[in-house]
């Protein structure tokens, strides 16, 4: 499903993103990376949603090379992929509702569709009663919960959190996990970056950790070293 | 199709709605910019008009000998008038130019009592000519002095007026210039105004413009909306900027009558006359320059 072969990214000659890093990741896996401030975490979600090019090495999402993927593919792998973000990223100046139509609006899709998706997606994360509320009229957890719905409105076959529950609460952080858990459970890829030492244990999920930019353990049913 | 042509409108709508204060600063911005031309435009008018008013006041009166024949002064009058420099050419008979005299010297008696004593008419027969540039009347007195005409030609006035015809003549071409001079930086400050009020708002939505990336929005799926949205900055500037300057003119037309001896200045008549070219020459000036700032701004702020 994801394939990483010998993938390095050097922003300069003494910064090193990654380094040598290959891994693959089947369909329908829950996977988190893990690692400190600096290890690479960040440089490997932006290279999976082709925010940044690979220095050197290649990299495959459901067997579409996006290595040197051209500018004006961008947009349609990135409906292919849902990204959760820790500060939301959301359009402050539009509706719940409106936030979640955008990603399905942008794919061309008609209206009727819209209105049937959007709604179903908003109740999937318990925001039906939302839908007409403006991002800065909701906690950190609702918020967080809207860029689940958007990220699943395409029925995406990867779901890539990058650091999901930094900004929340304890409850806020269990809601979002086990929505995460949830959509994994329908058969969704999911690709969990963090550096929560107890999301993480509490998954039993696989972990690969990273530092300094390579991988230095993968376990499939692992836990967040201390060590590292 | 139809359907992103219609999101991409609502869209550009509801931005503009829900960033109202940020739009209105930018229709602010284009309206004075706007308004500085057309105080121009209007104050150009004026002096055109003032030209104008003035080229209209000169003639040249050729005064022919007392007894020159009836049928030459004819011909000379059809003479003049075949040219096409020539506005009008009118025979001034001896008689009239004689009542003419005294009417100007009414109130000094001693010329009055001077020419009374004269048993005969000593005034001869004039052409007034009237040409259509003031720069055509040497050519049409170099013309009516042709030797057929000349022996019966007394005096003409153009050389008491040449000196006044040559200064109204510079002042209309320095007049002309240094109004399009004018015209022309003042609107190229506005355009360059309206180009940073454009770039401001966009700026101030490059985050809003990096996420619509994020969530899969094409390149072209987020620049039309804020395409559209600087026509309608501009459309609205323009709509501003009409009310405004017919209010002046309507307000203040009247009380520049004095200026022009109570004649029309001009203004209002301008621009009944010429305001469907000058609304859509400012709207496609800033709106096409509004669009396409919008363009090139937002793409700065779309990154891979």
């Amino acid at each position: 499903m994801i394939v990483l072969e010998r993938v390095s990214k050097t922003y300069h000659p003494h910064s090193v993103g990654l380094d040598d890093v290959s891994l693959r990741i089947k369909a329908g896996e829950f996977v988190s990376i893990v690692g400190q401030s600096g290890a690479g975490k960040t440089t490997l979600a932006k290279l999976l949603m082709a925010e940044e090019q690979p220095s050197t090495g290649r990299i495959e999402i459901g067997g579409w090379d996006i290595t040197r993927i051209r500018a004006r593919e961008i947009p349609e792998l990135r409906r292919q992929i849902g990204v959760i973000f820790q500060d939301y990223k959301l359009l402050p100046k539009k509706t719940v509702f409106e936030n979640v139509s955008f990603a399905l609006e942008v794919a061309g899709a008609n209206t009727r569709h819209v209105r049937e998706v959007v709604p179903q997606v908003l109740k999937i994360v318990g925001l039906e009663d939302r839908a007409h509320r403006f991002p800065m009229q909701l906690s950190g957890g609702e918020q967080q919960r809207v860029v689940i719905a958007r990220s699943l409105v395409h029925r995406p076959k990867v779901l890539l959190a990058d650091e999901p529950t930094g900004n929340l609460d304890t409850m806020n952080t269990q809601d979002i996990m086990d929505l995460l858990v949830k959509i994994n459970a329908f058969g969704t890829t999911v690709v969990l970056v963090t550096h929560n030492r107890e999301v993480v244990n509490a998954l039993k999920r696989r972990v690969i950790t990273l530092r300094d930019g390579k991988v230095v353990s993968d376990v499939a049913h692992g836990k967040y070293m201390l060590t590292v | 199709m139809m359907t992103n042509a219609w999101r991409i409108f609502a869209a550009s709508w509801k931005h503009f709605a829900r960033n109202l204060w940020i739009g209105l600063a930018t229709v602010f911005v284009f309206t004075v910019a706007l308004l500085s031309v057309n105080v121009l435009i209007a104050t150009n008018v004026m002096l055109e008009r003032t030209v104008a008013y003035f080229e209209e006041k000169i003639d040249v009166t050729v005064t022919f000998q007392p007894g020159t024949p009836e049928a030459l002064l004819t011909q000379a009058r059809f003479y003049v008038q075949s040219f096409p420099q020539t506005e009008s050419a009118r025979l001034v008979t001896p008689q009239e130019a004689y009542e003419a005299f005294k009417e100007r010297y009414k109130s000094n008696p001693k010329i009055l009592e001077a020419i009374s004593e004269l048993s005969t008419n000593p005034l001869g027969a004039q052409l007034v000519i009237k040409a259509k540039e003031t720069k055509d009347y040497p050519f049409l007195l170099s013309a009516v002095r042709n030797p057929q005409f000349e022996p019966f030609i007394r005096s003409s006035s153009y050389d008491d007026h040449r000196e006044a015809i040559s200064s109204i003549q510079n002042a209309a071409r320095s007049v002309r210039l240094f109004g399009s001079g004018l015209v022309a930086v003042f609107a190229l400050f506005g355009l360059l105004a309206a180009f940073n009020a454009i770039r401001v708002a966009i700026y101030t939505q490059r985050e809003e413009i990096a996420i619509m990336r994020l969530v899969g929005a094409s390149s072209a799926f987020i620049r039309l909306p804020f395409v559209l949205e600087g026509v309608w900055l501009a459309a609205l500037a323009c709509a501003a900027t009409a009310g405004i300057v017919w209010a002046g003119v309507v307000f203040g037309e009247p009380r520049l009558q004095s200026m022009f001896a109570g004649s029309d200045p001009g203004i209002a008549a301008f621009y009944v006359a010429n305001w469907p070219m000058l609304v859509l020459t400012q709207f496609g000036v800033m709106g096409t320059l509004s669009a396409l700032v919008s363009w090139i701004a937002v793409g700065r702020y779309i990154k891979r």
